[in-house]
């Protein structure tokens, strides 16, 4: 019995340390610069590297220069930086996805050696025959509204309350600072017919975290403005979209920047329920 | 001086012929690749795969010889082009398959442009790497860099052993793809009563593909590199799914994507930010490689993100695109709960659903729903919020492409002539693997009788629980999709489920069989399709026995396909061989104790489905049994067994219950009779299934089953006439 014991515990002591001191076949070992910040960055970049028996990682905070030893037969340094970067951190072959880098924790948004890349928007040119050329004005000084408010619908799409309670600020924000004397005079007059409404809406959504009372702001707000967007679009074409079920069947609506429903009124439930009631083109 | 002159013209005439005349040499070979570090047998056209990419001007004419150097069959179908009937490539159908060792010339005039492709229409050959891209330039194109991306999917499996898995419901691959969604997985993700639901509906367990693939290839890598397009260049990208049965997510890291072409015929351009691309379907796209010394990464992203193929437009530091995020399997599961009725029907809740514009899926998509939230979050709002918060971040609206935003540049009115409307239901039955076209097969039903200058307009519903891509072979159709007089024209249409969808096509041909059918190749293959014939089709020269010629081609659907369940435990053996089709199965079961007091008991069946969803069949068949016990037991119905050895004939009536219990009703030639109910492989976690089953003579069992590999498991169960054992079951 005491030898099955020993036998036992020999094997399980084998399996431990064989585990545990996985010796890397093929090794080769290389040094590469990753951009990083802190002892937190440390661990991120070495967990997305460490491919247990086939790379061993070790990122130096002092001089961002990551040694990787790994499995010649199984993998390269590229592969290696590619995983790296999908948790956040550029390298002189790879850069990270914008939203990879946004996710990090505060303390590890790191100075990118790349700041920012310039984005094609159109890349045929046949968009924009139709603007006329004081649409550009009107879409600086609107801009900002539209965009805020794609935010809070994204963010009840989610069904995210404290996400859209914060962009409602910036809404709100938005709203006081728009500068009423670049506004042409149709929309000046829809603007001041409007501005409280908007106001109000936006405010009551930025003061709770409750998804369904700001719902029912959100909907009296789509409604202000779309009046205003059909008499001043924004450089896209907007979609008008209907939610038949919202309020006992009254319904409610919304806008969006694509024809595709996403509704904002249930989130996950009633995700494509609604449709398209007007098109409304810049 | 006449003669001279006719002379001149001969020669004149002939030789601007032959300087249109394209030739291409395609040697199609059996070939031994290494994708995963595993050596596999795959199919190559001229020592690569995919096949090279055939360029041609309009107005040429194509000459092509496919040299067959395997020693078994193959065909070549030219994808969306437009040729005489002959041309088209289906073996059987329209033209004599090549047979090993040969060779098969095709010849034919193009009278078209654009993105197209060619593929094998032989079996599972497409799977094993017969697809290549075929561009057609315009005639004045201005001049513009371009590059071809051809998407496929690879598997280290046997394409026929797929196909034999997919028929026996083995889920095996979802096991590989982490898409089980068993029971533990639900309650760890407050989902049990989903999960619950859904088995009460009689569904297995949902996805949005059917294949587990190793690998997913840009023009036959995982990474393509194109770095000779420089900073601020627009470049013409071919897309092209020539996959078995994936469909792919294109996403762009250097900004939008504008759409220009769909299935070769061009579209006003369309600015998304993202874009599905149905099996088999075409895209053309214009995309800008920003200013900055970077590459930048055009992706597809296989759609259930089970892995992804990348090309690397530009050259420098690469910016790589987010990945897409894992599918929120039971979100589409609840999804699917509210949109199936018990009775097996899908029901759209009053929406009109069309032209991809309701995209059901988004539901498990997280980069636009939001990340799955743990059980607990939504008893700590606060918590979760503040969780998500952070990590959420602001998501301008995504731009999906979809089939209402197509607009043709020019008017695609169909000549004038009489109207005949037809419907068709997309119907399915996921759990056997059968795929039909309202209920019926290619070979379970007729062709489908056309007459040149006729419009044949097309209503299609899904009613089944999956995406399919509709090919019409030689022919555009109009997609009716609110553009009026500008309709897209189109040659696949994906349609989602509950979606209907109508379409318009003229019948220009003067003769010959057409193919409309599934793209998934495995859909294909259970008979998902139709046959357009015209009426009065002279008899076509490559087809001497047409009989015969489309008895092969109806052969496809009808195949038989084996499986068997033998368990090998320490109480004895039981298990189950079984051969279906379609509709019929034959079956013989067997318990085998191993000594005289358990005994034997072995029954063998033919048997028929008989309703739409497959949830009832009939059998015949008959039983043997012996065992020497001196118990005599009543049964429920107060029968009284009254031999120790039996042979008996036997009828019986299997109906599939809610919650996937099949009740088993018999009746045996002596009067006696016996109600057994069964459930099989509940998945209680990844590999973990439990199963029992009771009947009217009081026997029953439990077990349990680990599942080790694809044919392997650890066993245990516990039965009332053999007692407890344990041991291996093989699942073939």
């Amino acid at each position: 019995m005491k030898t099955i014991q020993n036998i036992f515990l020999a094997l399980v002591a084998t399996f431990f340390f064989t585990g545990c001191d996985a010796q890397i076949k093929n090794p080769k070992t290389e040094t590469v610069k990753v951009y990083g910040n802190c002892g937190m960055c440390k661990r991120t970049i070495e967990k997305a590297a460490n491919e247990r028996g086939i790379v061993k990682a070790n990122w130096d905070i002092d001089s961002d220069m990551l040694t990787v030893t790994y499995d010649q037969t199984k993998t390269n340094t590229d592969a290696i930086l590619k995983k790296v970067a999908y948790a956040g951190y550029d390298s002189d072959s790879y850069r990270a996805p914008d939203e990879a880098y946004k996710n990090l924790p505060e303390c590890c948004q790191y100075d990118r050696p790349v700041k920012a890349i310039a984005m094609a928007e159109n890349p045929s040119q046949h968009q924009g025959h139709n603007m006329t050329a004081d649409m550009p004005q009107n879409n600086d000084v609107l801009g900002a509204i539209y965009s805020h408010y794609f935010a809070v619908k994204d963010a009840l799409i989610k069904s995210d309350g404290k996400t859209a309670a914060a962009k409602a600020t910036a809404l709100n924000k938005a709203i006081t600072a728009i500068p009423m004397d670049k506004l042409k005079p149709a929309q000046h007059t829809i603007w001041m017919k409007i501005q409280n409404d908007l106001k109000t809406d936006a405010e009551h959504i930025s003061e709770t975290n409750d998804v369904k009372h700001q719902r029912d702001h959100f909907a009296s707000l789509s409604e202000s403005l779309y009046t205003l967007a059909k008499s001043a679009p924004n450089g896209n074409t907007i979609y008008y979209q209907k939610c038949p079920m919202y309020n006992d069947g009254k319904g409610a609506f919304w806008l969006s920047q694509e024809n595709t429903i996403k509704n904002p009124y249930y989130g996950s439930a009633m995700l494509t329920c609604g449709s398209t009631v007007e098109t409304l083109k810049p | 001086m006449k003669g001279l002159l006719s002379l001149f013209i001969v020669l004149f005439t002939v030789n601007s012929w032959s300087q249109n005349v394209k030739e291409y040499d395609l040697y199609v070979s059996d070939t031994i690749v290494n994708y995963t570090g595993k050596k596999v047998k795959g199919i190559a056209i001229n020592g690569s795969i995919p096949a090279p990419t055939l360029h041609f001007t309009e107005g040429d004419t194509a000459v092509i010889r496919v040299h067959n150097k395997m020693h078994h069959e193959t065909s070549i179908h030219w994808h969306g082009l437009l040729l005489p009937n002959e041309q088209d490539g289906v073996p059987y159908l329209t033209t004599a398959p090549i047979k090993g060792m040969s060779t098969h010339t095709y010849k034919f005039p193009i009278k078209q442009s654009g993105t197209y492709w060619y593929h094998s229409h032989t079996m599972l050959q497409e799977q094993n790497g017969m697809y290549g891209a075929f561009i057609i330039h315009k005639k004045e194109e201005a001049p513009m860099p371009e590059y071809t991306m051809l998407l496929s999917d690879w598997t280290d499996a046997n394409p026929h052993e797929i196909e034999r898995s997919l028929h026996k419901a083995n889920d095996w691959y979802a096991i590989k793809k982490g898409a089980t969604q068993n029971y533990a997985e639900a309650i760890g993700k407050g989902h049990f009563k989903t999960k619950l639901t859904n088995e009460w509906k009689r569904m297995h367990a949902m996805d949005v593909s059917d294949v587990y693939y190793e690998r997913f290839f840009v023009n036959g890598k995982t990474e393509d590199q194109a770095p000779q397009f420089k900073p601020g260049e627009k470049v013409r990208v071919r897309v092209i799914n020539g996959s078995a049965s994936t469909y792919f997510w294109i996403n762009y890291a250097g900004g939008k994507i504008d759409v220009v072409a769909s299935d070769g015929m061009d579209v006003q351009p369309v600015p998304v930010d993202r874009f599905i691309v149905g099996v088999s379907e075409t895209y053309d796209i214009i995309v800008t490689i920003p200013e900055k010394g970077n590459a930048f990464e055009l992706v597809a992203t296989a759609e259930d993100r089970t892995g992804q193929a990348s090309l690397w437009l530009g050259s420098g530091l690469k910016q790589l695109q987010q990945p897409l995020p894992k599918l929120k399997y039971f979100e589409g599961m609840k999804m699917m709960n509210d949109m199936m009725t018990v009775g097996g029907n899908m029901k759209d809740m009053g929406m009109n659903m069309s032209l991809q514009q309701m995209d059901m899926n988004a539901v498990m998509y997280p980069e636009i729903t939001g990340k799955e939230q743990p059980k607990m979050s939504t008893a700590m709002p606060d918590m979760s919020q503040h969780d998500h918060g952070q990590h959420g971040g602001t998501n301008p609206d995504i731009v999906t492409l979809n089939y209402a935003m197509l607009k043709s540049p020019v008017k695609t009115n169909l000549p004038d002539g009489p109207v005949r409307t037809l419907h068709f239901e997309l119907t399915g039955n996921m759990n056997r693997y059968v795929w039909t076209l309202n209920n019926k097969t290619i070979s379970e039903s007729d062709k489908v009788l056309i007459k040149k200058g006729e419009n044949i307009r097309i209503v299609i519903t899904n009613n089944s629980m999956m995406r399919h891509p509709m090919h019409l072979h030689g022919h555009f159709f109009r997609i009716l999709n609110g553009q009026g007089d500008y309709a897209p024209l189109k040659n696949v249409l994906d349609i989602m489920p509950m979606e209907t969808d109508t379409i318009e096509f003229h019948a220009s041909e003067d003769y010959g069989d057409w193919y409309f059918h599934c793209h998934i190749l495995y859909h294909m293959m259970a008979g998902m399709g139709r046959i357009f014939t015209y009426e009065n089709s002279p008899p076509n020269p490559q087809l001497p026995d047409p009989k015969k010629a489309l008895k092969m081609v109806y052969n496809d659907d009808r195949r038989y396909y084996f499986s068997a369940e033998v368990g090998l435990e320490s109480n004895g053996s039981d298990g189950e061989m079984r051969l279906e089709n379609t509709r019929n199965f034959f079956d013989v079961e067997w318990r085998l104790g191993l000594d005289k007091k358990s005994g034997y008991e072995t029954e063998a069946h033919f048997g028929r489905y008989l309703d739409k969803n497959q949830y009832l069949s009939v059998y015949t068949g008959f039983d043997f049994r012996y065992h020497n016990s001196l118990e005599r037991s009543k049964n429920l119905f107060g029968q009284i067994s009254t031999q120790d050895q039996r042979a008996v004939a036997c009828i019986g009536i299997i109906y599939q219950l809610p919650w996937l219990v099949n009740a088993d009703m018999r009746l045996d030639h002596e009067g006696k009779a016996r109600l057994q109910f069964t459930r099989k492989d509940i998945p209680v976690t990844e590999r973990l299934r439990l199963w029992g089953s009771w009947n009217t003579d009081f026997e029953y069992s439990v077990g349990s089953r680990y599942i080790l590999t694809k044919y392997w498991s650890l066993s245990a169960h516990y039965d009332s006439d053999m007692g407890l054992g344990g041991g291996l079951v093989l699942t073939y």
